[in-house]
Parts: C-alpha cells; sequence; structure tokens
C-alpha cells in the first residue's frame, strides 16, 4: 500500500516544510512538518504527509495542520500530528483526532538508586517487574473495581488510586491534569466500554506499550537537572500504557456516531476517520464527555501501575519505596484533545487542540504545571525503542508561539510490523540487546519482532529536530537496562 | 497442519502499512467477506494452545444496522472486537443469517479467551483506506486495522 509521496512540499528552513494551502482544494490551512532532510526521507515513504493535508481541512482549523518528526502514517489523522480548531468559529473536534486508545501516555518516576549500586540486580528487577505487572494482550489485573468504582475512576482519575492508597497527592501534581480532566461525565461512557474496562485498571497492554528501567546517561542542561534532582547514573522508571479497551469502545462508538455527522454538518473531509463535530453540538459536548472519562481511566491506570513498581522494588531491595526515592518526575498523555487558550492573530481564542501521537510542551511560567518546574517548563518524556534511548526534555514559549504547545512523542515507526517481524529473529535480538546491558521479557515473542529498534525511527534524530527548531529542550538522555513488553 | 484451530482462511492477505495493519480479503458472495475477514482478524490476533482441550463456548447473537455498506462492514468487525474483549471470547466460527448493503444478522461462535495465547490486540477497524469492491470475480475488501 505504501508508495513515495509526490506531493508539494516547500523548505521554510533546516527544520520545518510547509504543504502549501494549495496543495489541494479543500485545504483551510497549510501543513508544516518539523523534520530534517533525513527524517523527511523516511516520512515521504508513505502516506503520512497525505493525511497531515487531509486534516487541514478540519472546519475551524487554525494556523496549520502540525506534524513532528517522529511522524508516520495512522488513519485519519498521521501519527505525530497536531491540530487546533477555533470554537466560536465552529471548530470541530474528532475522535480520529485523539485515536483509539484515548490518554495513551507516558510516566517517569526517578529514583535515588545508581547504576554502579545495582548493576547485578537488573535481572532481579526485571523479572520482578514481569511477575508483577499485569502486561499482554486483554490482561486482567489484580486491582478489582466495583461498577460503582468503575464510575468513580472515570470522574476522578488518578485521585481515585491516591484516595485507594495507590499512590500520593505529590503524584498527583506531576501528573497533567492532576490525573483528572474536568468535565467528565461517566453518563456519556456506553455499558460496553464499562465491561470493557472492569478488569484492565493497573495493566500494561501489548503493542508498543512497555514499562523500562534506565539510567540516565547524559545530561544535556544542568540547571535543569539541578532543578529536577537528576545526575548521572541514576536509575529511572519509565510507564508507556493509556484506557485499553474502555478507551477503544469510547472511540469507535463516537466514530460510529460522528460519521452522520459529516452530512448533518455539512462537514468536507477527505478521509471518514476524520469524522467530526462542532465542539459546540451536542455530539461534540458529548464525545468530550466521554473521552475526558476515557483520559481519567489511562491516568488512574498508570498509577497503579506506578503503583505496582514501587511494591516490586520493594520486593527486591528490602527497603521502602520513600528511602528509595521513588517521586513522580512527570505524566503526560500523547493522544488527547484538549480546550486551551491561544493567541491567534492577536486575539485570544479558545481552541480545541488535538494531540494525535504529540506531547504537551508548555513553556516556562505557564500556571498548568507544579511551581517547581515552572522556571525550565514542564517536562516531557520521549520514550525510544527498546534497544536506544529515551530523553526527558522541556517544553518551550517557541512551542507556545508555533505548535500550540506541542512537540513528538516518541520515535515514530519506519517499518511495518510485518516488515519487522518478517526481518527480525526475536531470539537474536534478545541475545544482541543482552550483549548491550538490556534485559527484555516479553509477554510474546511475536512483539519482541515486531518492535525491534530496526522497526523505528532512530530517537535521537527525532528529539535533535526538535530542540533544535526550539519546540523543546534537551535535559537529559536515559539507556535502557530492564524492559518489559506486553 | 499438525494444528488446525480455526476452519481454513485462505482467502485474506496481510498487506503493509506502517503503524498498523492492513488486510486484503476476497470472497465469492458479501456474506463469505464478512466471515472471511472477521475470521482472518481472531487468527491473527490469537492462537489456540496446543495444550488447552474442551474449553467453554459461548454463541453469541451479532446484528448490526447501518446507512451505507462500509458502515456496516466497519460496525460489523469492531462489534466483534468489542464483543470478545468484553466477554473474554476469542471468535473461531461465524453463521451469517441474513446480509444486505445495510443488515447483518449472524451468530459469532466463541470460545474462553484463556485457552488462547493471545499475541497481537486490534483495537479497531478504521475507515481509512477502506475498499470494499464487488466484481465478476466476486468480492474484495482491503481495511486498515489499529494495532
Amino acid at each position: 500500500m505504501s508508495e513515495l509521496w509526490q506531493g508539494k512540499l516547500e523548505k521554510i528552513d533546516d527544520y520545518r516544510w510547509r504543504i502549501p494551502k494549495s496543495y489541494r482544494p479543500g485545504m483551510r490551512v497549510p501543513g508544516i512538518i518539523y523534520a530534517d532532510e533525513g527524517l523527511l526521507k523516511d516520512i515521504r515513504q508513505d502516506k503520512a504527509l497525505e493525511q497531515v493535508a487531509n486534516v487541514a481541512f478540519l472546519p475551524g482549523i487554525v494556523g496549520a495542520s502540525l506534524a513532528m518528526p517522529d511522524i508516520h502514517w495512522g488513519y485519519g489523522f498521521a501519527i505525530g500530528g497536531v491540530a487546533a480548531t477555533d470554537i466560536e468559529e465552529g471548530g470541530v473536534v474528532s475522535p480520529g483526532g485523539v485515536g483509539y486508545d484515548i490518554n495513551c501516555g507516558v510516566r517517569l518516576i526517578q529514583t535515588n538508586l545508581r547504576y554502579e549500586d545495582i548493576k547485578d540486580k537488573i535481572e532481579a528487577f526485571t523479572r520482578a517487574l514481569f511477575n508483577d505487572i499485569p502486561a499482554g494482550v486483554g490482561s486482567k489485573g489484580d486491582i478489582r473495581v466495583s461498577p460503582r468504582e468503575e464510575r468513580e475512576i472515570l470522574v476522578k482519575g488518578a485521585g481515585w488510586a491516591v484516595e485507594k492508597g495507590y499512590g500520593t497527592d505529590d503524584d498527583l501534581e506531576c501528573t497533567e491534569e492532576r490525573g483528572a480532566i474536568a468535565g467528565a461525565d461517566p453518563d456519556a461512557v456506553s455499558d460496553r466500554a464499562y465491561e470493557r474496562g472492569k478488569a484492565q485498571a493497573g495493566t500494561l497492554g501489548s503493542g508498543n506499550h512497555f514499562l523500562e528501567i534506565q539510567a540516565i546517561e547524559q545530561l544535556y542542561d544542568r540547571d535543569a537537572c539541578d532543578a529536577l534532582g537528576l545526575d548521572l547514573g541514576q536509575i529511572t522508571v519509565m510507564i508507556h500504557s493509556g484506557s485499553r479497551g474502555l478507551g477503544y469502545q469510547v472511540c469507535d462508538e463516537y466514530v460510529r456516531g460522528m460519521v452522520h455527522c459529516l452530512d448533518k454538518y455539512k462537514i468536507n473531509v477527505p478521509d471518514r476517520q476524520l469524522a467530526c463535530a462542532p465542539v459546540n453540538s451536542a455530539e461534540g459536548r458529548a464525545y468530550l464527555a466521554a473521552m475526558k472519562c476515557a483520559a481519567n481511566y489511562a491516568w488512574a491506570n498508570r498509577q497503579c501501575l506506578m503503583y505496582l513498581v514501587r511494591k516490586s522494588f520493594e520486593r527486591v531491595l528490602g527497603e521502602p519505596w520513600e528511602r528509595m526515592g521513588m517521586r513522580l518526575i512527570y505524566d503526560v498523555a500523547h493522544n488527547i484533545a484538549k480546550l486551551e487558550k491561544y493567541t491567534v492573530g492577536g486575539k485570544e481564542k479558545l481552541l480545541c487542540v488535538h494531540r494525535k501521537g504529540a506531547t504537551r510542551a508548555f513553556g516556562p511560567g505557564h500556571p498548568a504545571f507544579p511551581e517547581r518546574y515552572r522556571k525550565i517548563g514542564q517536562p516531557v518524556i520521549i520514550p525510544g525503542d527498546m534497544g536506544r534511548n529515551s530523553y526527558l526534555l522541556v517544553g518551550t514559549q517557541r512551542a507556545m508561539d508555533e505548535t500550540f504547545g506541542s512537540t513528538c512523542h516518541g520515535a515514530g515507526r519506519v517499518k511495518s510490523r510485518t516488515q519487522a517481524a518478517r526481518s527480525v529473529n526475536a531470539n537474536a535480538l534478545l541475545k544482541e540487546l543482552e550483549s548491550k546491558g538490556i534485559i527484555v521479557k516479553a509477554s510474546g515473542r511475536g512483539t519482541i519482532a515486531e518492535e525491534a529498534p530496526q522497526a523505528y525511527k532512530d530517537v535521537n534524530d527525532v528529539v535533535s529536530v526538535v530542540h533544535n527548531a526550539g519546540i523543546s529542550k534537551r535535559v537529559c538522555r536515559m539507556r535502557p537496562l530492564g524492559v518489559i513488553k506486553g | 497442519m499438525a494444528h488446525q484451530f480455526h476452519p481454513p482462511v485462505k482467502n485474506y492477505e496481510i498487506i503493509e502499512h506502517t503503524a498498523d495493519l492492513a488486510l486484503r480479503v476476497n470472497s465469492k458472495d458479501l456474506a463469505g467477506l464478512f466471515r472471511n475477514t472477521a475470521l482472518a482478524l481472531f487468527k491473527i490476533s490469537a492462537k489456540k494452545k496446543p495444550s488447552v482441550k474442551g474449553l467453554k463456548k459461548e454463541t453469541l447473537p451479532v446484528m448490526q444496522k447501518a446507512d451505507t455498506l462500509d458502515e456496516l462492514f466497519i460496525s460489523w468487525l469492531n462489534e466483534l472486537l468489542s464483543l470478545s474483549s468484553a466477554k473474554g471470547l476469542v471468535f473461531t466460527d461465524f453463521r451469517i443469517i441474513r446480509i444486505g448493503e445495510k443488515e447483518i444478522e449472524a451468530f459469532a461462535v466463541g470460545e474462553d479467551a484463556g485457552g488462547f495465547g493471545l499475541d497481537k490486540e486490534i483495537k479497531a477497524a478504521t475507515y481509512h483506506g477502506l475498499k470494499l469492491k464487488n466484481s465478476a470475480e466476486g468480492w474484495q475488501a482491503e481495511v486498515i486495522l489499529d494495532v
């Protein structure tokens, strides 16, 4: 299905490219792609750029249809896409601009453990995490909730988990939206979605979801590292998961409904997966109320997973997690739609910002994140593949000015799962990773080959673009030591 | 084949898609197209564990209505994925009672998911790139799945 994209692309500078509005009749704004020459070669290999142009058709879209350097072909929106619509001007919300795994996101936990002190225990830590964290397709967790509690989770998000003793108020302080976005309406979620969600709290899921023990190997911004309490050789833990079956169900039902809104509101989009409705319509409001429920469920899920990680570490080292300094650095969503205020054409506007495989990256001084980070900017967590690196970045004012406070979300795929599975031998890969000091444990062999480093762009290249373009700033780089895959 | 746990499915192939999974499915008639695609979906996501025998089976009615054939096709697949996840079943056969361009009535035969190795989670079937074609040779579908 893939072929080289032949559309029109204009170079703005070394890190920015434009698909002009004139590329296709119906585009309301241009497309802007953040990439360098090297990444662009891969990006042109599939239909991701056509999808950037498709998103430019959305009613009310302002500025540009944006793409981050980790962009790749998705369905509807490209993965790595950002689009903001002006609510007052009939701006729409599109469930396809959020995706099925609503609030798929990542959290980063610091510890006061040092690589030198625990290097002989990485295998034990990894094994303990693999045994303690339910992972894999359809996995069910030990954290069981009643139907009444499930409704509470959808409103209180990570706050529900903290009330149950699965975390602290400080964890909430360091979570986007304090782990619960306001306006969630449990009545906007179907019985089937509840049914799918009831057994999955505290489960990792499968595919590209993972949990990783890491060591900081490079500092880029000494002041920011000092502010965050981070140093070379320090151990961190990263969790990547989302809203599981509950989120898929919400997205499916609202895409199904919004396909009919295209006629009802006379909306012209080139792909039905971009089905949408005005934010200020019954359908738009209902979707956002349901999407927020799924987002809150995902924050509760990652909070429960963090609780399980802390317990696991306690068992291995025989010390309470507090003594190991297992504090949450930050938790960010990368599949979400948010109502945020920006200055557009000299006027302050309330926009519906879709981030589909993109991370919020608010600059210094913004009141949306904790006081302790105000000077440095919002922490942004960028997971890489299992064989390379992950990054901690911070948001910038330039992101506020150019990308609706958004940046990349990961490495981005470059090879299809089938190509990867064909060309990678899982056992050989595991051996190769082990020789680099990386232990991988996965529920299925298939996942290992499909998620092999060769299937992804080099996250170092992706981060280099967002750093050089100024839409976020490198703080430090981690290398993987132990990886749990779903 | 030593362990053939699903009814034979010869009429589908996996086609390349960077992030997700795309399928091309053929059948001589519309009922066969819906059935073959559904079978392919579960064959890709689950493999029965060879040691497991006598799994609990459950047959569920599935009815879907839509305004167009494309919508019906996507709704059928997503309803099956949703039912499978909610009920903890892997569907291994489908009996289509009635099908038109806007309506399908069928039974899905499921087995306890505990007896399967589940190595690929299919989140949904999507409209992006969806093609349903009817020609002298029969029906063909191309569909992209979010995995």
